[in-house]
């Protein structure tokens, strides 16, 4: 039907892009920030007391407030998706594959945006949800905005990215990346590597519940994972963390434990850098960076998981050293490694984050027999769904010895503003790490789609499967765009909490979405173990729940915008 | 000593490959491009030998068109010291033939006296598989093809070649060409430190003029098609009618 007299235009099945894309596109950015704008002064007004935004109107106002977190996530990834496709543009990379995935992302998020956006399968939220009004939704339907989502999202230009897809599927990423030769280097060498060395075991050491072995640590190391972002004033290679996302991404394409091995000294190395003293980064960051030392993360508190400030295992001082008391939970890797970032109350008066300090517990690692040798310190592994290869266990510590020179930055009650310093990076990495674990599920449902024949064709024939791959392409890439868009921020040296939060929100959610809809790809195969899709499902699932739970992080982009 | 590797930006082995719709040639436009594997197994080898200390320098030439210099930078970043750039092509499906390729990298050895020059055996393109004899025939070196094995010892290599039924070991007199075969290593992964250090690394960019050679093709390609279509096949019911069938073929 058309509009005020515009001609809609028609979808062609030999040619769906639309004319004049990249104009189309750019023009749909001014109406998407408007009506974010609206949204946004709408849930400002539900949330404000006596001038002030008040956490107990944003908890009673929670879907408007998280809704808004979404929108705005739509728009940030919008606009880093025009980024993205003006700079390809420019170098003459813009091909029909890029402008495909331009078109369906633009066209499909325009209409969520306009009609519901899926913050998960079971919950949408709508413009009214944030208190507008059918009128204030009006506002997004410019021309260019109704030429794209009735043309952009078609079944013809699905098809049409699936059969491009098949074509080019020696290209490492579906459409470009947009990244520099360099970067695209690493991209290479990473999945080379991957391929060669991560694929054909990961699933086994899935299904027997196996720890990476040290061997491809070691061979992480040689290749320089570890190091990687570490200054190389201390060992390191002084990367950026562009370089940190690809090589994230293309590890957790083969298994995100191989993945999250490297963000694990990431982040610690990042603690021990933005916090530690001379001599404790002279210490440790070469050993990090050699992967000579693994360290481990030791925050979470069995009643304590989003909530740290009221954590409750105490440090007392014990001459100048430090005894650690209390329970821990979640650990991951914790048996076999050398150091743990662990986070303690030292400051018995205080109820809150003021009160804790960050320490660089050393440890003796243990094996599956003795998983923790070190005196002070019990723990009994739990079994997960997915996300294994490193074991997670809960962890207690009785009178456990920490050397009074391992406080971080020497001084006590800094540990929640310490680890803060480091949550930008911890969710870039794990934004990159569910645009890896999607790729991983696209890879294997593509190559089913092809391989497996019902009523005589492959299922890639069928539009409801292609529909599914091409879906998966599109979001791969925007949730790419918007990771990629907060590490170079961080690089520059610019705040980027609202945007790394943003990416790690959305990742998650198309890592899910890829697993899930490539399990259905697959049918019952998908349900037996045996087939790798099936790991897939279960590694994409903790990607919504850790480093900041999908509402969780909603709430801290909401609370960020609305500030 | 120093080693000379020749390496060539050729289609990626995973790409399915097109023929152009005029039958001229196979379609390289938007295809993912590498460096050809044979060529691969040629840096790593001469990286290993310096490493072990038998040589001195690695060098890597490409001749084709400008973006050959990401393959070059490839090989910088497994470890190469330097490259040349010889571009001798604008357009990605131009061909530089083996004859021209072995005169340019004559004119450069003239320039670099390496001891050993390490070729791939041939290039997954073409299948000419001729470059590294041209070569040795234009300089009047040795020649020892198709290696699975290299060791240096003096002023003279000992290489064991892949030979239809088995394996030869010939001793080559240095300078030399040698052509590598598949199974002489396994080519590393550059390790992100080295991609680092492989865009500081010198890239020289000549021209087929600098080296006084005529890089117009000499050979005519007539055709180029897809391979046939395998046809169906039948199933029989005993073995009778196998024979039968295959004597109707004219195969028993």
């Amino acid at each position: 039907m058309a509009h005020d007299g515009q001609t809609v235009p028609i979808a062609d099945a030999e040619n769906p892009v639309l004319d004049d894309l990249l104009t189309l596109t750019g023009a749909a950015l001014k109406p998407a920030q408007t009506l974010l704008d609206r949204a946004k002064a709408s849930v400002a007004g539900l949330v404000t007391e006596d001038g002030r935004v008040s956490g107990g109107l944003i908890e009673m106002h929670q879907t408007a407030a998280h809704g808004l977190a979404w929108l705005a996530t739509y728009v940030e990834s919008l606009r880093q998706m025009q980024a993205w496709a003006e700079k390809l543009n420019g170098e003459g990379k813009f091909g029909e594959t890029e402008q495909l995935i331009q078109q369906i992302a633009f066209g499909e998020y325009l209409w969520q945006m306009y009609g519901g956006i899926p913050m998960n399968q079971g919950e949408f939220v709508r413009p009214q949800d944030m208190g507008l009004s059918q009128d204030d939704q009006s506002v997004l339907m410019t021309d260019a905005v109704r030429t794209l989502t009735q043309a952009g999202n078609t079944q013809a230009a699905r098809t049409r990215l699936v059969a491009l897809m098949q074509e080019q599927s020696a290209n490492v990423t579906v459409g470009a990346s947009g990244l520099d030769d360099e970067l695209e280097m690493i991209r290479e060498q990473f999945r080379r590597f991957t391929v060669d060395r991560v694929l054909p075991d990961a699933h086994e050491w899935h299904l027997k519940d196996e720890l990476i072995p040290m061997e491809i640590i070691s061979e992480l190391a040689e290749m320089g994972v570890f190091g990687l972002t570490i200054p190389e004033e201390y060992g390191g290679f002084g990367l950026s963390k562009a370089s940190m996302c690809v090589v994230s991404e293309e590890l957790s394409r083969g298994y995100i434990g191989v993945g999250s091995l490297g963000t694990r000294s990431e982040i610690a190395a990042e603690l021990i850098l933005c916090g530690g003293t001379d001599d404790q980064k002279q210490k440790w960051l070469p050993k990090l960076a050699r992967a000579e030392v693994l360290p481990t993360a030791v925050f979470t508190e069995p009643n304590t998981g989003s909530d740290l400030g009221s954590l409750r295992t105490r440090a007392v001082k014990d001459g100048d050293d430090y005894r650690i008391t209390g329970n821990k939970t979640w650990i991951t890797h914790a048996s076999r490694t050398q150091i743990m970032t662990l986070l303690a109350r030292t400051d018995p008066a205080t109820d809150n984050y003021k009160g804790l300090s960050m320490f660089i517990a050393e440890k003796t690692p243990g094996d599956c027999a003795n998983p923790f040798p070190t005196e002070g310190m019990t723990g009994g592994e739990i079994e997960v769904l997915g996300y294994r290869g490193m074991k997670e266990y809960e962890i207690a510590f009785d009178n456990f010895h920490v050397k009074g020179e391992n406080l971080l930055g020497g001084e006590e009650g800094k540990g929640f503003a310490q680890l803060m310093e480091t949550f930008e990076s911890a969710r870039i990495q794990t934004a990159a790490r569910a645009v890896g674990v999607a790729c991983s599920a696209l890879d294997i449902s593509m190559q089913y789609a092809q391989d497996r024949k019902q009523f005589g064709k492959p299922l890639i024939a069928f539009p409801r499967v292609s529909g599914k791959l091409a879906m998966m392409a599109v979001e791969i890439m925007v949730a790419r765009q918007l990771t990629y868009f907060s590490a170079m921020e961080k690089d520059e040296g610019r705040r980027c909490d609202l945007e790394a939060g943003m990416a790690k929100l959305l990742g998650a959610r198309v890592a899910w979405a890829a697993a899930d809809n490539g399990l259905q790809i697959h049918g019952g195969n998908g349900f037996a173990l045996e087939y790798a899709i099936s790991r897939v499902l279960c590694d994409a699932r903790i990607l919504n729940i850790f480093e900041g739970a999908a509402e969780i992080q909603a709430q801290v982009i909401a609370r960020r915008l609305l500030a | 000593m120093k080693l000379l590797v020749p390496v060539k930006r050729v289609i990626d082995y995973n790409v399915k490959v097109r023929v152009k719709a005029d039958g001229s040639g196979v379609d390289l436009a938007n295809v993912k491009m590498s460096m050809n594997p044979f060529d691969e197994i040629a840096v790593e080898e001469a990286i290993r030998l310096r490493e072990a200390g038998v040589a001195s320098e690695v060098v890597l030439v490409s001749i084709g068109v400008k973006q050959a210099q990401e393959t070059l930078r490839t090989g910088l970043a497994m470890g190469a010291d330097r490259a040349i750039l010889v571009v001798a092509a604008d357009d990605v499906h131009t061909d530089i033939e083996p004859l021209a390729v072995a005169k340019i990298l004559a004119a450069i050895v003239k320039d670099e006296e390496p001891g050993m020059v390490i070729c791939g055996k041939q290039a997954i393109d073409n299948d000419l598989g001729a470059t590294g004899q041209m070569l040795a025939a234009l300089l009047g070196w040795g020649q020892a093809t198709y290696a699975n094995k290299i060791t240096v010892e003096g002023d003279a290599a000992t290489v064991t070649r892949e030979v239809d039924g088995g394996l030869q070991t010939v001793k080559v007199k240095l300078p030399a060409i040698v052509t590598t075969d598949l199974r002489l290593n396994e080519p590393r992964y550059a390790s992100l430190p080295n991609i680092m250090k492989a865009k500081k690394k010198p890239l020289d960019e000549k021209s087929p003029a600098d080296y006084g050679v005529d890089v117009t093709p000499r050979l005519e390609i007539v055709k180029t098609g897809e391979p046939p279509q395998r046809a169906a096949g039948i199933k029989v019911g005993s073995v009778d009618e196998l024979l039968g069938k295959l004597k109707e073929a004219g195969v028993v």
